[in-house]
């Protein structure tokens, strides 16, 4: 790169560049995960571009280590295809049905555009959950990674409740019963049960619930979802990739090449999500009914664990919501309790530990989704 | 001067007044001011009767008579403003009505056109009566039959709209069955425990489990007071009263002629009198062969109408299956549940139709239905098969996919010219 100034370039680009920071747009961008090098904002973008282009990458920052930039981009196709959707959805109890079976029914591609929000919202809990178990196993919560760490837990508790309120928002009879018992689930926790209930509109399903849960589900939990995306690679950006890990390997990749693989990897995302859409369509309910409780009814799977255990331990119903409480608090507190160092806490009883809660946590599970099956 | 009270007289009545208001505004606090009707007072229906016989005046009270100004000497003569024995059982007091005598006694007024005119009544039970069998076996000396109080209560007579009288259609086939519900007394009439049969028809689970009041009951077949088992030949006219499409078919087939030659029961003979089941296409293949041959050819035509039915019922059955389908898919198909309900009445016409037991006209209607059906499913068929088709987009979308991803690994490791 030379510094000598460059004759003004004509174009798009540069007519744009002399009235916008047009650099400046980038590096906001650059905030939810598209790039961590630095940026002047004060260079064109081209030269930004051009740099970004042949700045090496470590092998480390390639597949299977980019689930939190598939995060975002799932989070993005999220975003767009419930855009759509809000287009026509009503939310309300009397036509929060309909609406939906117009959109899904009705509207030209609206089935498909619902099936892949469906299916997006899987993956994204999928990726989001693999991410995080990974983190916890290459023991990325300790410091200086606490951010990054405290940042996973709140994408996951976030992306969960994302799930939880977008459920309802069909009005089917199992969306409508999952989200009953669910309310039930987080009316039994401790000190924040009632506060949360209050926040989602009610201990039982009412009208005021259906709009929350929308408020929800389309404002507010995306909103904190973005928060965490940016804490996520604003603390890459500071505290560079795993130290440990890069070290080991050589700089194999320039960053251009390495948004073209992500960029190859988002489009057998989607492509993936079409297929699934296609081929496995989730099927289309009958409306809730408030005076029916179908047979089965249990909340969403991953509240079925501490269902399990309300339904079958005997007691007041505080201890069992205690319990989760005391685990998500736990997981979220990991970088606080398990300080390097300590002997206690190393990494490999660290790992033993997660294996056994984990596998608990799928016991219970697997209990609560059997649960009065018969 | 003289016209004006004397102070001390005026301050008395002031006094007096307000120990009286005090008095009475105490006693409405304390009891409401309603007096016992059943123990003190000498009502106008029953004068002084209640004091010996409280139980039959409590009866009476609360009857539609005792509001209409029928009194206790109305029906027992007899003095109802004494209290003395002889005098009260005295001028025309009849006591006890003897059970023969009841239907004239309430006829007496029941049959008196000027006084039940007020009450938009009819006048003709009493004649209606000597009709029915009650009334043939009475005057033939017979007194265990059912007569005016039986069923409508000696003191407790109410409205038939009172769902706690006797007579409120769900009260009704207990009234019957108290008499033909006992088969002791039944079988020394050689008659059956036809309440019994009854309860276990289709019509009684309409009544009680369904709350139809428009259910058959006993009189609805037998007539009210005029009861009498229909005749054969009636039996379709009173069946038909309400089967009015069965009765069209019947009366067009040859059943009708044949039966009648016979003497044979019309509609009973195949569905029973009292214990009649909900009506089910299974027993076209079981009530032919009641009557005919079981090898005739009436058992095979019984036999084909069951297998029409049975052929349209499936193809629907299976539109059925494919709405549901198609609506987890979902496709729009208010318009095939509009057309199958149309086709499932079709082939409730063609089990009326079998009345006629002619197969033209039945499968006329089931071979309709079993159209609808077929076709039905054929459009639903041509709606999952356009998504079908539209799967096998899927492969043009991945060769696209494939391509794109192509190029972009080209362009992956082709360095820029550097300027």
């Amino acid at each position: 790169m030379n510094d000598t100034p460059k004759t003004p370039s004509r174009g798009l680009l540069a007519w744009l560049e002399q009235r916008l920071n047009v650099t400046e747009l980038f590096s906001f961008l650059s905030h939810f995960g598209l790039v961590y090098t630095p940026i002047d904002t004060r260079r064109p973008l081209k030269d930004v571009l051009a740099e970004i282009d042949t700045t090496p990458v470590t092998s480390y920052a390639r597949w299977p280590h980019v689930l939190g930039v598939l995060a975002a981009i799932l989070f993005a196709l999220e975003a767009v295809t419930g855009l759509l959707l809000a287009y026509y959805y009503r939310p309300s109890p009397e036509s929060a049905f309909e609406s939906t079976r117009t959109i899904v029914r009705d509207l030209p591609a609206g089935g498909f555009l619902h099936q892949m929000h469906t299916w997006g919202a899987y993956l994204l809990i999928a990726v989001v959950a693999v991410r995080l178990i990974r983190l916890f196993w290459d023991g990325l919560y300790r410091a200086p990674r606490e951010l990054l760490w405290f940042s996973a837990v709140s994408l996951m508790w976030l992306i969960l409740q994302l799930d939880f309120t977008g459920r309802l928002l069909t009005w089917n009879m199992k969306s409508y019963w999952a989200a009953e018992r669910g309310l039930e689930v987080m009316w039994s926790l401790p000190l924040v049960g009632p506060v949360l209930s209050f926040m989602l509109g009610g201990r039982v399903m009412n009208e005021d619930v259906l709009i929350r849960f929308y408020v929800l589900h389309v404002a507010l939990l995306p909103l904190f979802y973005m928060i965490g995306l940016y804490i996520t690679f604003g603390t890459i950006r500071r505290v560079g990739l795993s130290a440990a890990l890069e070290q080991t390997r050589g700089n194999v990749t320039t960053f251009r090449q390495h948004y073209i693989d992500l960029l190859i990897i988002a489009l057998f995302l989607f492509a993936g999500m079409v297929t699934l859409a296609t081929l496995a369509p989730f099927h289309f309910l009958g409306v809730a009914d408030p005076y029916t409780t179908p047979a089965g009814a249990r909340p969403p799977w991953y509240m079925l664990a501490p269902y399990a255990v309300f339904q079958r331990v005997p007691g007041p119903s505080w201890i069992p919501g205690g319990v989760m409480l005391a685990v998500a608090l736990g997981l979220l507190l990991l970088p606080v309790w398990s300080r390097a160092g300590d002997s206690r806490f190393d990494e490999k009883r660290v790992r033993i530990a997660g294996a056994v809660a984990f596998g608990i946590w799928l016991a219970l599970s697997v209990m609560g989704a059997f649960l009065d099956r018969r | 001067m003289s016209s004006r009270p004397r102070l001390p007289a005026r301050l008395l009545a002031v006094l007096l007044l307000g120990v009286a208001v005090g008095a009475g505004a105490q006693t409405g606090t304390v009891a409401p001011p309603t007096p016992d009707t059943r123990a003190t007072q000498v009502t106008r229906a029953s004068g002084r009767c209640g004091v010996c016989h409280p139980a039959d005046r409590a009866a009476f009270e609360h009857s539609l008579h005792a509001r209409e100004d029928v009194r206790c000497v109305s029906c027992h003569g007899g003095d109802d403003t004494t209290l003395e024995k002889a005098a009260a059982h005295g001028r025309g007091f009849t006591g006890k009505v003897d059970r023969g005598s009841i239907p004239q006694m309430c006829g007496g007024c029941h049959s008196d056109v000027e006084k039940m005119r007020p009450y938009d009544l009819p006048v003709d039970q009493y004649a209606l009566y000597q009709t029915s069998d009650h009334g043939k076996r009475l005057r033939a000396g017979d007194r265990a039959v059912a007569v005016c109080s039986d069923c409508h209560g000696p003191h407790d007579v109410l409205a038939p709209s009172d769902p706690s009288s006797k007579v409120f259609p769900t009260n009704i086939p207990r009234t019957c069955g108290a008499c033909h519900g006992d088969s002791t007394l039944m079988r020394s009439r050689k008659l059956h425990d036809t309440y019994r049969e009854y309860l276990t028809s289709v019509h009684a689970r309409a009544l009680f489990d369904k709350g139809n009041l428009r259910a058959p009951t006993c009189v609805s077949c037998h007539g009210v007071h005029g009861a009498a088992p229909p005749q054969t030949g009636d039996v379709n006219k009173v069946c038909g009263k309400c089967h009015t499409a069965e009765r069209r078919y019947f009366n067009a087939g040859r059943h009708r002629g044949a039966m009648a030659d016979q003497k044979v029961s019309e509609c009973a003979s195949c569905h029973g009198d009292h214990a009649i089941p909900a009506a089910q296409p299974m027993r076209l293949a079981k009530s032919c062969v009641d009557c005919h041959d079981d090898r005739g050819k009436e058992a095979v035509l019984g036999q084909e109408l069951l297998a029409d039915y049975q052929r349209a019922n499936d193809e629907l059955d299976k539109a059925d299956a494919l709405i549901a389908r198609a609506d987890a898919v979902p496709l729009q198909t208010d318009d095939y549940k509009a057309r199958l309900e149309e086709a499932r009445t079709y082939l409730r016409e063609a089990m009326t139709a079998t009345h006629t037991v002619q197969p033209d006209v039945v499968s006329g209607f089931s071979l309709r239905a079993h159209s609808v059906g077929t076709e039905i499913q054929s459009e639903i068929q041509g709606k999952l098969g356009n998504i079908r088709t539209a799967k096998l987009l899927l492969i043009l979308f991945w060769f696209y996919v494939l391509v794109t991803a192509g190029i972009l690994y080209r362009i992956r490791d082709r360095r820029r010219p550097s300027r």
